[in-house]
């Protein structure tokens, strides 16, 4: 499951590589749609700060 | 739950949903613009250097939106070495970007605009049929719902509007930059100019920009590309080494993140009743990230286009049309190349950096332009050549 470590800087980067559209902001958090999300890491991996974990 | 009607709504606060608008308004249309920040032009998540020229061409500048001045050009090399190209070859500025937004956004409800910060859109509304008419957005907790004739996706590089509306948007990671910006103090560079680092020891697939702006501060940042990026080597971490490394005495005032789209422009920039603008339809120059004059004056078609819309519906798909085309003559040709010679230039190691910087260092600095360097790239990598005539040719 991907989740948020609590550090992240709602820049949006890692909504504009998620295949699934599981990624959303609000004003100033990150939401995970965990049902549509596919695991594929890409967010894991793009984000500049590292900001997204798979546990 | 309430609900209004306009005749366009844009989504998205930045340059390109701001000009649409003013537009739009100017042309007498009820405008809708939500934005999702609680301020406007905060954070700035961008490096803020635009040419003048370029600039010029779409707004008249503003003292105040002026950071910097600029009237040179280094490329710094993996080894170190600082290559300044001819002075006055570049001409430019380090804009401040909040000041601009914020007086852009004035302007836009003078002319009549409303604008409403905090209101995150979440979706489009479809009538029965399947069209669409309206967003869903979030304000502060409850759901509101507004309609309009013509939506403007102007939502920035996550392009989750565009996306709602059946158009493919997400980015292969090596078409997107991670990047990571520091914007810090006591900096005392000694030329009034744009520094780039290029070569992968600073920033794999991208490179590291230092910036002045007044009073000893500069923007300093980094992109590097996608394919690089995982959690243990992300644009942060290159960014600290970077500052530790090149800067030991800068204070940091403000970090940001930010994604910069490197592919070519989105295929479709409108369809039905809905345009995409700026970031959000991947109009960036691929290869050195520059967007902001892309968004102004995509969003300056798109919203003057969707107010004639809005007086002709029946002519909104040729208007529309229109607007694909305009954008294409204007950038999004230069991008399908430049994003080929983008992959070429990627291919060049650090060494490839060192030796031809070391031959251009040869030539007197006042007759150092950009076709000098392209000469030398193409004398060290004879290859080089073939790929960027099948770049321009489309082969």
């Amino acid at each position: 499951m991907i989740i948020e470590l609590g550090h992240c800087d709602q820049c949006g980067t890692c909504i504009s590589v998620c295949p699934a559209d599981a990624l959303m902001l609000t004003e100033n958090a990150l939401l995970i749609d965990h049902e549509a999300c596919t695991e594929c890491l890409l967010c894991v991996n793009i984000c500049p700060i590292a900001a997204l974990e798979n546990k | 739950m309430m609900e209004q009607t306009w005749d366009i709504i844009i989504v998205g606060g930045g340059p390109g949903g701001l000009f649409a608008a003013l537009e739009a308004a100017r042309a007498g249309k009820k405008v809708l613009l939500l934005e999702r920040k609680r301020e406007m032009g905060v954070p700035v998540r961008c490096g803020e250097a635009v040419g003048k020229e370029d600039f010029a061409n779409y707004v008249e500048m503003e003292p105040r939106w002026i950071g910097a001045e600029i009237n040179t050009f280094i490329m710094v090399l993996p080894n170190g070495k600082e290559v300044m190209l001819k002075r006055d070859l570049y001409s430019g500025y380090v804009l401040n970007r909040d000041l601009f937004e914020y007086d852009v956004a004035a302007r836009a409800a003078d002319a009549g605009a409303t604008i409403k910060m905090r209101s995150n859109v979440v979706s489009l509304i479809r009538d029965a049929g399947g069209n669409i008419t309206g967003v869903r957005a979030m304000e502060l907790g409850r759901e509101r719902e507004y309609y309009a004739s013509v939506i403007i996706a102007a939502d920035g590089v996550e392009s989750r509007i565009a996306r709602q509306a059946g158009i493919a948007t997400a980015l292969k990671p090596q078409d997107i930059e991670p990047c990571v910006q520091a914007t810090v103090s006591g900096v005392s560079l000694p030329e009034q100019a744009l520094y780039l680092y290029v070569g992968t020891c600073y920033a794999p697939g991208g490179y590291a920009w230092v910036f002045p702006k007044a009073n000893n501060c500069a923007n300093i940042g980094l992109g590097i590309n996608g394919k690089y990026s995982d959690k243990n080597n992300t644009a942060r971490l290159y960014l600290d080494r970077f500052l530790e490394k090149h800067f030991p005495q800068a204070s940091v005032q403000r970090y940001t993140t930010g994604g910069v789209p490197v592919s070519m422009n989105l295929k479709t920039l409108a369809k039905d009743n809905l345009m995409i603008v700026g970031d959000a339809g991947r109009m960036v120059n691929p290869l050195n990230g520059g967007g902001i004059t892309h968004a102004i004056s995509s969003g300056k078609k798109a919203g003057k286009l969707a107010a004639t819309a809005c007086d002709s519906p029946n002519k909104m798909k040729d208007l529309f049309a229109r607007y694909e085309k305009e954008i294409a003559r204007e950038f999004g040709k230069n991008h399908e190349h430049q994003y080929r010679i983008k992959d070429v230039v990627y291919q060049l190691k650090d060494e490839d950096y060192d030796r031809i910087g070391d031959e251009i260092l040869k030539i007197d600095v006042s007759k150092r332009s950009f076709l000098t360097i392209f000469k030398h790239v193409v004398k060290h990598k004879p290859e080089f050549i073939i790929d960027v005539v099948k770049a321009y040719s489309g082969i």
